[in-house]
């Protein structure tokens, strides 16, 4: 179909995330909508894009919400754009009201639009997240080193993988490979394994130490 | 600047036709990745997205209807849009347009092209051109050149401009020139009552 029509109420939500580009198939730049339930709910999660090296455009359409953008508050009641240029600016904004919606605009600038990985396997993210919260950390692995095959090149999955096979007590060497893994296609992670809780399990192996002396 | 905050209600007004007024959102934010825009119009029956196709950008588009109501025209069909409605082409090819059924109906609008990296489209400084001053236009689409390069849309424009300033050899030159780059705008040009003479 080369149009199609639909109204936001009309497209399945998954929590407060309204997929919109996956719903149209958009190949061009990245869209979504976020809709808070109550007021004082994350409509936008706190983020950076430093991954997908985004520009990012925050349209509230309808509903208050409060933004905050490296630490600065703003005001944004239905109508207000926010850009954010900068990947590396942390953002993320609360609902004031509920119903609060929020649709945002993404893409890297100088570069064709790809769909971040996050987005392709998200299922797969939620139902490890699950088992992670359920403390069934070996299962929750599993879940994730089947969705590793199918998406090679995510680093978020890669990482969460390192941490539940942390956690789930697996051997050392297995957690370097996937933390390696995930550092080699985004070197933050570097950084936020040093403080992860989730990786005290292995934390004085010698596999996990020189991962994490190098400079980042 | 990591970040800009404007309400749509800021944004400049720029009149282009039938009602339909331009709010310049990507040349407002100097976003880079991708275009956007915001078009309102004030009264019932006013255009509040100008009929047309993407042929020439090859753009995929989204519209957002962010406040009022409107009719959109995709393709031979037509459908109701209240606000919250999105409407999306994947098909450049298609024509489509929308006429406002509120008072302060404001429609955003996002494209681009898949597969490639975006870049801004010429319209964005013909549309700011259409109300200023021949002079004032002129220079506009010389801006427009200057900061995206040679382009038949740009220079057809540009052409458009000079001949209301009275720079008729230049407008000439231009246009046989848009022409080269993509022989459509000879079309364009066929049916525009200003250039068509200069053919």
């Amino acid at each position: 179909m080369s149009y199609r029509a639909t109204h936001l109420d009309q497209i399945e939500k998954r929590d407060t995330w309204i997929p919109i580009r996956e719903h149209f198939g958009i190949g061009a730049f990245g869209t979504n909508a976020y809709r808070a339930k109550e007021a004082g709910e994350a409509v936008i999660g706190e983020h950076s894009e430093l991954m997908a090296k985004h520009e990012e455009l925050y349209a509230v359409v309808s509903g208050h919400a409060t933004f905050t953008v490296d630490g600065d508050e703003i005001d944004a009641p239905a109508g207000t754009l926010v850009f954010v240029s900068d990947p590396a600016a942390r953002r993320g904004a609360v609902a004031k009201e509920a119903g609060t919606t929020v649709l945002v605009v993404g893409a890297t600038p100088g570069k064709a639009f790809e769909v971040s990985p996050w987005e392709e396997s998200w299922r797969e993210g939620q139902d490890a997240m699950a088992l992670y919260r359920e403390q069934r950390y070996a299962e929750a692995a599993d879940v994730l080193r089947e969705a590793v095959q199918r998406f090679p090149d995510s680093a978020g999955l890669f990482y969460n993988l390192a941490c539940f096979d942390s956690m789930a007590g697996a051997e050392p060497a297995a957690v370097a490979a996937s933390l390696s893994r995930s550092i080699e296609l985004f070197p933050g992670f570097r950084d936020y394994a040093r403080e992860d809780s989730d990786f005290e399990p292995v934390r004085n192996e010698p596999a996990f130490e020189e991962l994490l002396e190098v400079t980042s | 600047m990591t970040y800009q905050k404007a309400h749509l209600d800021e944004l400049d007004r720029i009149p282009v036709d039938q009602g339909l007024e331009w709010r310049p959102v990507r040349r407002r934010f100097g976003i880079q990745a991708f275009g956007v825009n915001a078009y309102t119009a004030e009264k019932v029956g006013a255009c509040v997205v100008e009929e047309h196709t993407e042929t020439t950008s090859g753009h995929q588009e989204l519209y957002v209807v962010v406040r009022g109501r409107a009719r959109f025209t995709l393709g031979d069909e037509e459908t109701d849009a209240p606000a919250g409605t999105l409407v999306f082409f994947s098909d450049p090819a298609v024509k489509r347009g929308a006429v406002a059924e509120e008072e302060g109906t404001v429609v955003l609008a996002v494209g681009a092209k898949p597969g490639e990296a975006f870049t801004p489209s010429g319209w964005e400084w013909s549309f700011a051109a259409a109300e200023q001053e021949p002079e004032e236009a002129v220079a506009t689409m010389r801006d427009g050149i200057e900061t995206l390069g040679e382009s038949a849309p740009g220079l057809y424009h540009l052409a458009r401009h000079e001949l209301r300033a009275g720079r008729r050899d230049e407008a000439k030159e231009h246009l046989v020139r848009a022409i080269e780059l993509d022989p459509g705008f000879r079309t364009y040009a066929d049916e525009a009552d200003d250039l068509k003479e200069l053919l």
